[in-house]
């Protein structure tokens, strides 16, 4: 049984403090008919997010939807303006008003926020994504290949209207299937995972995706020894540790401060 | 207008301005390092501590409304020895007054807390929570009963010197003679208000939006009823009152000291934006000017009321 504390020590911790910066939308693409990228140009640097780390974005609710939503990193070039990539689901309202932005218009970030993913164990790596679970595997998968380490990248979705097939400077997943079938295989993303591993031999998993698939994800390595570090979802106030809203309680009853401690969490302090 | 125009004396306490950070919506005040200045605000109310570290309540604790949001975290804390130990030498190198909050499940409990934190000699001042809606026991079912309110406060105002402020809900049904109590019992001063107790339900899975079932709402929904509290108790009892419910911009600041009260506290607008009270601040004084005032203090109670205001007269 792997430690948790030995894999927590090599959960990066953030060198540097979050920023409240501002950001002009360069580029706003629809990628599927519930999807868009969002290309921002920041005004000012940001301490650069390592992946699985997230900002917390002023959609321009003003007094009426005062919170900001939380949306993972998906890109950052620092060179030669510093840009942030994000990819974007409409569920709510925040979500439907960053879709329809426009080129030029403004928004407010802070971040980078919480802990990113951890070093890989071992050499091979896969990263399991559901739905916008995407984001952040295709950074780490960015990073981890920049570092040369090798890594496969499996994607679910509940329907082609959620498919983000990639892009040629953010990368692509090495599979895609849909719940529904109307793209790619049809099954859910860890459907036949524990043969997936022994065939493979991957030594390492990062999941990020819906709770049920986390689980099913950490409950498959936890049988077949293999790490796994999985990126949680909560709904989240400041960001920052300090209003205690997005805290969920983990393994043995502890609780998570998924903005702070989190998102990036190793399997087995979440899931008993 | 200068920066003088807004300094305030709050029940004794020499603020720069009139403009706090609300308790529980700013941590310990560390985690806001670097976003905002805060030697810029008038002080700081630090999250409320209790004798044991709590952890809170189930999850999800928050949600999003129209206007605000509702929170259940349940008084999730440190504890008050590792507030003494690992907050208060950090957090009192910025400079500005520090008022501990403080919240327990017995009278004693709120009077241990009041002298342990006063022999730090770190605090300005001391906020007795009686009105959290979010735990079972010594929240807001203290803070509804006239007695019971008193009985803590008494406990409280002779185990230590420091100025005690008595944060109150708009849920108690007779809010005057509470605050009348407190006051009678030796409060300094109020704190008005605490969140409203609320709840959402999702209409699909016939579940509560929060995993505590009910909540707490703050934020620009609960202004106006935040306003009319300061109104009555100011009325009512004639004390300094920290005023806050829903305030997101300097206009705001200014309705509290119309209604009554002395200082402010911003809340869940600090989600919206981190440095929004320091902003807040910078803005204060036009607002000042606008109101037709020189000082933030000459505006304190000064609403003007309509000769002819009436109450459904026949
Ligand atoms: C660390 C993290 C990273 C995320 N990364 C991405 C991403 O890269 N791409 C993406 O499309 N989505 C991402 N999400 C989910 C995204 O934050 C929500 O879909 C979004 O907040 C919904 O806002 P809304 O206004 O459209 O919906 P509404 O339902 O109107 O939102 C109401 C409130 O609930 C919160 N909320 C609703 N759904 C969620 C959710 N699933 N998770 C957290 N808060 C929620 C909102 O933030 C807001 O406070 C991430 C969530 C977290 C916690
Ligand atoms: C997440 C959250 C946590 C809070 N925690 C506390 C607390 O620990 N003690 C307390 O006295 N009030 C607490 N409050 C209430 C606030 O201090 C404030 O009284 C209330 O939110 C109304 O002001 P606002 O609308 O500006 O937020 C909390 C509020 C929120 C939203
Ligand atoms: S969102 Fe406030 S503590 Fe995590």
């Amino acid at each position: 049984m792997p430690s948790w504390r030995d894999h927590l020590q090599r959960l990066r911790v953030a060198e540097h403090g979050p920023a409240l910066v501002r950001a002009v939308v360069a580029r706003n693409e629809r990628v599927a008919a519930r999807v868009c990228v969002l290309d921002l140009r920041l005004e000012e640097d940001v301490p650069a997010p390592s992946a699985g780390q997230f900002f917390l974005v002023d959609c321009g609710g003003g007094r009426e939807h005062l919170l900001r939503r939380p949306l993972s990193v998906m890109g950052y070039d620092p060179a030669p303006q510093p840009a942030l990539i994000f990819l974007v689901e409409v569920v709510g309202w925040g979500t439907r008003r960053l879709c329809a932005m426009q080129p030029g218009e403004k928004v407010g970030l802070l971040g980078p926020l919480g802990r990113g993913f951890g070093a890989p164990a071992g050499r091979f790596s896969l990263l399991i994504a559901g739905g916008m679970g995407i984001a952040p595997l295709l950074f780490l998968s960015h990073e981890l290949k920049s570092r040369e380490q090798a890594c496969d990248l499996i994607a679910g979705f509940r329907d082609s209207g959620q498919v983000f097939g990639g892009r040629q400077d953010i990368g692509s997943p090495n599979g895609v299937c849909t719940e529904d079938g109307s793209m790619g295989g049809r099954g859910k993303v860890c459907d036949g995972l524990a043969g997936r591993l022994s065939e493979f031999g991957y030594t390492s998993v990062f999941a990020c995706g819906p709770g049920g698939m986390l689980e099913e994800t950490a409950r498959v390595c936890a049988a077949a020894g293999v790490p796994c570090q999985v990126s949680l979802d909560s709904r989240m106030a400041c960001g920052l540790g300090m209003c205690r809203g997005c805290v969920k309680q983990g393994a043995g009853g502890a609780n998570l401060c998924v903005c702070k401690d989190g998102p990036v969490f190793d399997s087995t302090q979440v899931f008993d | 207008m200068n920066e003088s125009s807004l300094m305030t004396n709050l029940a004794g306490i020499e603020l720069a301005n009139p403009v706090l950070l609300a308790s529980g919506t700013a941590g310990y005040g560390l985690e806001l390092d670097g976003l905002l200045d805060m030697s810029r605000l008038g002080g700081l109310i630090l999250k409320s501590v209790t004798i044991e570290p709590w952890a809170g309540n189930a999850e999800p604790r928050i949600w999003e409304t129209t206007g605000g949001m509702l929170n259940s975290i349940g008084l999730e804390n440190i504890g008050v020895e590792a507030l003494i130990e690992d907050v208060l030498p950090r957090i009192s190198e910025i400079g500005v007054p520090l008022m501990a909050s403080i919240a327990g499940d017995t009278v004693r409990a709120f009077a241990r807390l009041a002298s342990r934190l006063e022999s730090t000699g770190a605090l300005a001042a001391v906020e007795v929570n009686v009105s959290c809606p979010n735990v079972e026991r010594g929240g807001i079912q203290f803070g509804v009963d006239p007695n019971a309110t008193a009985a803590v406060t008494t406990s409280v105002r002779e185990n230590c010197t420091m100025p005690v402020f008595v944060k109150l809900s708009a849920a108690a049904s007779d809010l005057p003679g509470i605050a009348d109590a407190a006051s009678r019992a030796g409060a300094s001063g109020l704190s008005l208000i605490n969140t409203v107790p609320g709840m959402a339900i999702d209409p699909v899975s016939r579940s509560p939006r929060l995993g505590n079932v009910t909540g707490g709402l703050s934020g620009p929904a609960i202004k106006p009823i935040a306003l009319k509290a300061v109104y009555d108790c100011f009325r009512a009892t004639g004390l300094p009152i920290i005023g806050g419910g829903g305030i997101y911009d300097a206009g705001d600041v200014i309705e509290f000291l119309l209604a009554g009260a002395t200082a402010v506290s911003i809340g869940t607008a600090t989600f919206q934006d981190p440095a929004r009270a320091t902003k807040i601040v910078e803005e204060l004084p036009d607002a000042v000017t606008a109101a037709g005032a020189t000082t933030t203090a000459e505006l304190v109670g000064r609403l003007r009321t309509p000769r002819n205001a009436s109450k459904g007269k026949r």
